[in-house]
């Protein structure tokens, strides 16, 4: 059977997209981006995460859009983003100037500045709260009125806290490292090349899919990969952003203070062996960093893992393979190639198909000669 | 005022103050426009702690403006879609950059606000606060 290409189908796909809109509103009401921005934050900062772009209303308009579909609400960002001009690159953020929301230690007990937990799910039951199902919005004001009231004994104030890895260096348990101000590699202007540098894989593995990220630091724990990653430190919290005049840069004074953003950053240790001399072995730690936008402490965990596997190349597992994580994990990349599989191949198909039937046929009087 | 320190007051800080200043100048001086409010992005440069290493995070979504008072350029951006307070924010910083005497009585008004503001923080920071762990230890 010969085949030919086809077209048509227009009236069709005119028609799908009405039906798509009609799932979005057949139950007669829609969901308001500003009830989104309240009622989602955790969808709304994996959204901002994965399509490196900050801001919650256009998070929460992809979400609607994509009827809370991550994938499909991270794809419509970053196509947003792409038709947006940068304007202009910040000042280098230092994130101890976090204003803390959240911060803990699994490693050290007693920090400098303390374990604060802030809003975590941690410490819940994980038991479905059937309250919640006739919460009004007047339920909830009288709610942050009462909390909000509430007295705070003690005389602290202030939010900015040490680094633990700080401490750490100080007491020469790591090694201490000075600034290193060359300029980072950009992934969304020029392609990544291997072997890749810090900064394109730290950029990947931040804009990463956190599902893919997480499987993959699982993988590396359960033994395919060669760590035993423990929480240094895992912050929450805002950190200012400043820019420079474009025409009279001076210091942090003279410079345009433009907001702040939210993070998630973490700091994981990884004790090493490490061969002094005369073969005298010591213990030390090293350190794999995860900073996420808004609050996704598991990806950000998941980052810091992948970045000290980065480190550490070995053909022994994929999860060390630099090639094999940063090519798989963009939300992007991963979500378009397998849905395009959906796409018409009508004619590579066909001539699949003709292959096969015609290595069957030859088969077949193969076995018509054997028998004769 | 060191920019730094007005552009941060004025953004976390009521708009309404922002607002207040733009329009006493708007009220006495002749604002041109160079360019209207519009979205863009902001690369953000982040050290990272583990090496000390620069990388970029992602982007953020600002409006910027820019307008001209007395030959003097001013620009206002922030962070999020707020073309008002973009413009705003250009109008006093172009005040600023001509000297106008408006601009000295704006001392004592900002560093109100950012009393107002330090507050705010201080109250938003001890609700965070309750949330510090005291450990005790057990006698086994």
């Amino acid at each position: 059977m010969g085949y030919v290409a086809v077209k048509g189908g227009t009236h069709a796909i005119e028609e799908s997209i009405k039906r798509l809109k009609y799932e979005r509103v057949h139950h007669g009401q829609t969901i308001e981006v500003e009830k989104i921005k309240a009622g989602m934050r955790g969808l709304v900062d994996q959204v901002m995460s994965e399509s490196s772009l900050y801001n919650e209303t256009l998070a929460a308009l992809a979400i609607k859009q994509a009827e809370g579909n991550p994938e499909e609400a991270v794809f419509l960002l970053r196509a947003y983003r792409s038709t947006v001009p940068r304007k202009h690159y910040s000042r280098v953020i230092e994130t101890g100037q976090m204003n803390v929301d959240r911060r803990i230690s699994a490693s050290f007990k007693d920090i400098p500045g303390g374990q604060i937990l802030g809003a975590t799910t941690d410490y819940t039951h994980r038991l479905l709260d059937f309250n919640l199902m006739d919460e009004s919005d007047a339920d909830v004001q009288e709610w942050l009125h009462q909390y909000l009231n509430e007295s705070f004994q003690g005389d602290e104030q202030q939010l900015t806290l040490p680094k633990v890895l700080d401490y750490l260096r100080k007491e020469g348990l790591i090694p201490t490292c000075e600034n290193n101000d060359m300029e980072p590699d950009d992934v969304t202007r020029e392609s990544l090349e291997f072997p890749s540098s810090r900064s394109q894989r730290l950029q990947i593995l931040t804009r990463g899919e956190t599902g893919a990220i997480t499987s993959l630091a699982y993988a590396v724990i359960r033994g395919y990969g060669a760590l035993h990653p423990t929480v240094g430190e895992l912050r929450v919290g805002t950190l200012p952003v400043t820019i420079d005049h474009p025409t009279d840069a001076g210091d942090d004074d003279d410079a345009f203070y433009i907001g702040e953003v939210k993070v998630t950053e973490v700091e994981m240790l990884m004790p090493v062996t490490v061969e002094k001399e005369y073969g005298k072995k010591e213990l030390e730690f090293e350190i794999g960093y995860g900073l996420v936008f808004g609050q996704n402490e598991t990806k950000a965990i998941a980052m810091g893992i992948l970045d000290n596997c980065l480190e550490h190349p070995t053909p022994d597992f994929p999860s060390h393979n630099e090639e094999f994580v940063l090519y798989h994990i963009d939300s992007v990349e991963s979500t378009g190639f397998i849905s395009h599989l959906k796409m018409p191949h009508y004619v590579t198909f066909q001539s699949k198909l003709d292959s096969v039937r015609k290595t069957k046929k030859e088969g077949i009087s193969k076995g018509q000669e054997v028998k004769s | 005022m060191k920019r730094r320190r007005r552009t941060e007051i004025l953004i976390n800080g009521s708009q309404k103050r922002s607002e207040d200043m733009a329009d006493c100048i708007k009220d006495n001086y002749q604002v041109k426009v160079i360019q209207e409010p519009e979205s863009g992005l902001v690369m953000l440069k982040v050290r990272e702690t583990s090496q000390k290493s620069l990388f970029f995070p992602g982007e953020v979504l600002i409006t910027e403006c820019k307008v001209q008072i007395q030959g003097s350029i001013g620009i206002g951006i922030v962070a999020g879609d707020q073309p008002e307070l973009s413009y705003n924010l250009a109008v006093i910083d172009a005040a600023y950059e001509a000297m106008l005497p408006e601009t000295i009585g704006w001392k004592l008004l900002l560093e109100n606000e950012e009393k107002i503001i330090q507050e705010q923080r201080t109250a938003a920071n001890h609700s965070i606060l309750k949330t510090k762990v005291n450990f005790e230890t057990m006698d086994v």
